[in-house]
């Protein structure tokens, strides 16, 4: 009896777990993320120090400090003892040292390759490239385009080149130099400034409610009424048909309404004859963009709703349905009276689910008009996905994106508790008062 | 001591005798490549690497070595979801050993140190790395490293249909110095968008077929702006964003489309469809890439090409600008490994790949051009009569986009504003004005806005 006690709780450590894993800590890091400057160029699992003509400009730029950027910016071999004695040590035939030694001591060069030259040119010189690459190495005196995993590696490094640093210096360098990201909040002073973001924003709020309104709840409600009104086999078979968008995969099931908007496709083909120029129908007009998008979205989401509102109908026991057509009800005063304040529920669950699978949906849109014609139909979550995680020019910006998609969860939890209000889901949830 | 001296003799002989067996075993390699915007006549951009293996592990041989190489190749028609899949699976650790990448990626990569520089690996002296064109192998490089080899060239010409050209008025003289003429300035965008007017006026192409361009983003756009004299880069490394150039870049575009030479709903046009098109001569003047010879006269089936087409540099804007064209190449780009034997070993692929041989079967089949210089003198290449006219007539004349950190998000938001007043969903001065405002809040100092 103990031990059942905590069964509940056993078995509903697995939905914890994945809760935990594939959605707090999602949002955690996006959290994080959203707060960083993270993109292709910083890497997400941390950076290193690298003075390069880069970061020696921005030296210059951003700190003044011409002087040691120049300095910096020097390529120096020098063969010397320290390197002969390196070498030594890593099993470098002994025969090529002394050449090097006898030829080449004390000299230094301003390029890799010159150096390489030089050990080329020994009677015993290595036979291999890359015995030729390590044993160059060993000879560079200067800290260009070397990474370094700490500054600390960094400074040494440059204190040895010859060059001591003040504090100043020494932050500056690290300012400059540093590859990775680092914590930011100008993620959204760039969101508040831009002037797409308010277009996306009323973009998204357009999308989710007139797609929710027209079609995942208000079509969806007509079609699980009229069903319900039909014999089982016809209602079942109209059901089915508006099952088959779901089923059908989403890039078979845009490429085919592409067929149909297309030049070439089956609307240029038939209107042609009726004198309309052919066109990409889809594309023509933000007003044709945002219709297709909508039927798109919506003939899918429909579904969803036309069955848990069907099944929902079902439970109604039928005796309410008698006694009113006994009183004389027609069928909209059923509808009225007895359907939709039966529904309140599923309606509710419906809204809320669907306003926020919304807020998160773009694959159609990516799919249809990848938030063309001139981002007329970009939404929230596919600018957060374009900025993020696909551009043509690769310049992916997890930072940007992420804080683009916190955005979002910030939304979707502010709805989820507006909806829960709006229809008192505390009523709604109460033990009925008979028993 | 001498009974010592034997057993130590042994003892190495024994310890010879492991290391040489374990010598003789095979040494094994298996080297992913992946290559962006490929397709199906860019096969070589991996094959050239499994011929490369062959002839790495034939060298082994000769040595006395027992190399075994593996090649995984896998292609990606698509430039987002190819630039995806490789930052995604080196942040992941799982990267291919090898890239075939745009030379714009080196720049990123190579600071969040996604790519190693090649010439860690490879002897820059050594052939056929010394027969590579000096500007190709400057294109392959950032920060002073040589990061990568360049995998091809090629340019991205303007073209017309002769005999839409013809009808309006040109004579055979004229559109032969067409080439000449747009070279000197004397024919700018600006008789593009009157001669495309005329063509579709004459009934020759359906209305917006007149200037038919490009229905994506692409280094293409840059071309235009360099058109009217924008500059991308400046000396000292940083950004350029010239309003001037800008908004005339754009203005073109919108004009094109308020003449009604160009549609409105242009971008966004499906590729093949696209292709078949101007091939067939459904399109008076358009702008591509020299590898587009390989799919006209392929695919879509273009039997005489160079009896139907003529191709320029793009024109000037205007007198201020200047023709031009853009090459983008590609380069193999060495990915960072836990095992450095394995990047040595791709790095070895990559140059034996970059021989004029090898290269000629990916130039000649995908109608790129070639990147060493004695590669005209293979016949393969020397042969083809596209090869040789579009390096003499668009290479001198060719820049490159830049390698610099900040340069993708530029370009992005470069055609985020193009793609705005293009389509009518803002004016010209709007978009300029968003350009500006978000060039200045996402690049900050690193960018000059003149």
């Amino acid at each position: 009896m103990g031990n059942s006690k905590h069964l509940g709780l056993y078995m509903l450590a697995p939905a914890f777990l994945f809760v935990i894993v594939f959605f707090l800590t999602p949002v955690l890091l996006t959290g994080v993320f959203g707060f960083t400057n993270m993109s292709t160029a910083t890497g997400i699992t941390g950076g290193s120090y690298m003075v390069s003509q880069s970061s020696m400009q921005a030296l210059k730029d951003r700190h003044d400090l011409s002087e040691i950027a120049k300095k910096l910016s020097q390529v120096i071999y020098t063969i010397d003892e320290e390197g002969l004695n390196a070498a030594a040590q890593e099993g470098v035939d002994a025969g090529t040292l002394a050449e090097l030694k006898a030829g080449f001591l004390g000299q230094s060069f301003q390029k890799r390759r010159a150096v390489e030259r030089a050990i080329k040119s020994l009677d015993n010189r290595p036979s291999s490239t890359r015995a030729i690459k390590k044993l160059s190495a060993l000879f560079e005196r200067s800290v260009l385009n070397i990474r370094y995993d700490t500054e600390v590696d960094l400074f040494a490094a440059i204190d040895k080149f010859g060059l001591p640093l003040s504090v100043a210096e020494k932050t500056a360098m690290s300012d400059v130099t540093y590859t990775g990201w680092v914590f930011t909040t100008d993620n959204f002073k760039r969101m508040i400034s831009l002037p797409d973001t308010m277009t996306t924003l009323i973009n998204t709020l357009f999308y989710v409610f007139v797609t929710l309104i027209v079609f995942n709840t208000g079509f969806a409600l007509v079609l699980a009424i009229s069903t319900h009104y039909m014999d089982a086999a016809s209602a079942g078979f109209f059901r089915s048909v508006w099952l088959l968008p779901r089923i059908t995969p989403p890039v078979l099931y845009v490429l085919m309404w592409k067929w149909l908007a297309w030049d070439t496709g089956f609307l240029s083909t038939v209107l042609g004859p009726l004198g309309f120029e052919p066109r990409n129908w889809m594309l023509d007009t933000p007003a044709n963009a945002w219709t297709f998008i909508i039927l798109i979205n919506g003939m899918v989401g429909a579904s969803m709703g036309m069955l848990i509102f069907s099944s929902a109908i079902k439970a109604i026991p039928s005796s309410l349905f008698y006694a009113s057509e006994v009183d004389g009800a027609n069928r909209m005063q059923q509808v009225r009276h007895i359907i939709l304040p039966q529904l309140r529920f599923p309606i509710l669950f419906i809204t809320s689910y669907q306003t926020l699978s919304l807020l998160t949906s773009f694959e159609y849109i990516l799919l249809a008009t990848e938030g063309g014609p001139g981002g007329a139909t970009e939404v929230w979550a596919l600018t957060t996905y374009l900025k993020a995680l696909s551009n043509y020019a690769g310049a992916l910006e997890y930072g940007y994106g992420a804080a683009l998609a916190l955005v979002l969860v910030v939304v979707g939890v502010f709805l989820s508790i507006l909806y829960l209000k709006l229809f008192d889901f505390k009523t709604l949830t109460a033990p009925p008062k008979i028993e | 001591m001498i009974r010592y001296k034997n057993t130590f003799a042994m003892l190495a002989t024994a310890v010879m005798l492991t290391f040489g067996t374990s010598g003789a075993m095979a040494a094994e390699y298996t080297i992913s490549v992946w290559s962006g915007g490929s397709g199906p006549n860019d096969n070589y951009r991996i094959d050239a690497i499994k011929l490369a293996a062959t002839l790495l592990e034939a060298e082994a041989e000769v040595l006395g070595e027992d190399l075994k190489i593996t090649i995984e190749g896998k292609p990606y028609t698509q430039w987002d979801e190819f630039k995806q899949a490789v930052t995604l699976a080196a942040e992941a650790g799982t990267a291919p050993n090898i890239v075939v990448a745009g030379h714009e990626d080196i720049a990123a990569w190579s600071q969040s140190g996604l790519i190693v520089p090649i010439e860690d690996y490879v002897d820059l002296d050594s052939w056929p790395i010394n027969d590579i064109y000096d500007n190709l192998m400057q294109i392959s490089s950032f920060n002073g490293k040589v990061y990568g080899l360049p995998q091809d060239a090629e340019s991205r010409p303007f073209f017309f249909w002769k005999d839409y050209m013809r009808t309006i008025g040109y004579s055979d003289a004229d559109i032969n110095a067409l080439p000449a003429k747009v070279q000197a300035g004397d024919y700018t965008l600006q008789n593009v968008l009157t001669d495309a007017k005329k063509i579709q006026d004459a009934g020759l192409v359906k209305p917006g077929y007149g200037f038919y361009p490009r229905v994506s983003n692409g280094p293409d756009y840059w071309q235009f702006y360099t058109s009217f004299g924008g500059q991308i880069e400046n000396s000292d490394g940083k950004l350029v964003f010239d309003k001037a150039a800008m908004t005339k870049f754009y203005q073109f575009f919108v004009d094109a489309v308020a003449l009604g030479v160009t549609r409105k709903n242009h971008i966004g046009t499906p590729w093949d469809q696209w292709y078949g098109e101007v091939a067939n001569g459904k399109a008076g003047l358009w702008h591509g890439g020299t590898w587009h010879y390989a799919r006209y006269t392929k695919k879509e089936g273009q039997k005489d090409f160079f009896g139907n087409i003529q191709f320029t540099l793009i024109p000037a804007g205007d007198a201020g600008g200047k023709a031009n064209t853009l090459t983008h190449p590609l380069v193999y780009l060495l990915t960072k490994q836990a095992d450095d034997d394995a990047v040595a070993i791709a790095a070895e692929l990559v140059k034996i790949a970059s021989e004029p041989r090898i290269n000629t079967l990916h130039a000649i089949k995908s109608a790129h051009l070639g990147i060493t210089r004695s590669q005209s003198s293979v016949d393969l290449y020397s042969g083809d009569r596209w090869a040789r006219e579009a390096t003499k007539r668009l290479l001198p004349h060719a820049t490159a986009m830049p390698n610099n950190v900040s340069f993708g998000q530029y370009w992005e938001i470069m055609w985020g504003g193009l793609e705005g007043s293009w389509t009518g969903q803002k004016s010209v001065s709007d978009a300029i004005a968003d350009v500006e405002t978000e060039l200045k809040t996402t690049l900050g100092d690193k960018i000059v806005i003149r």
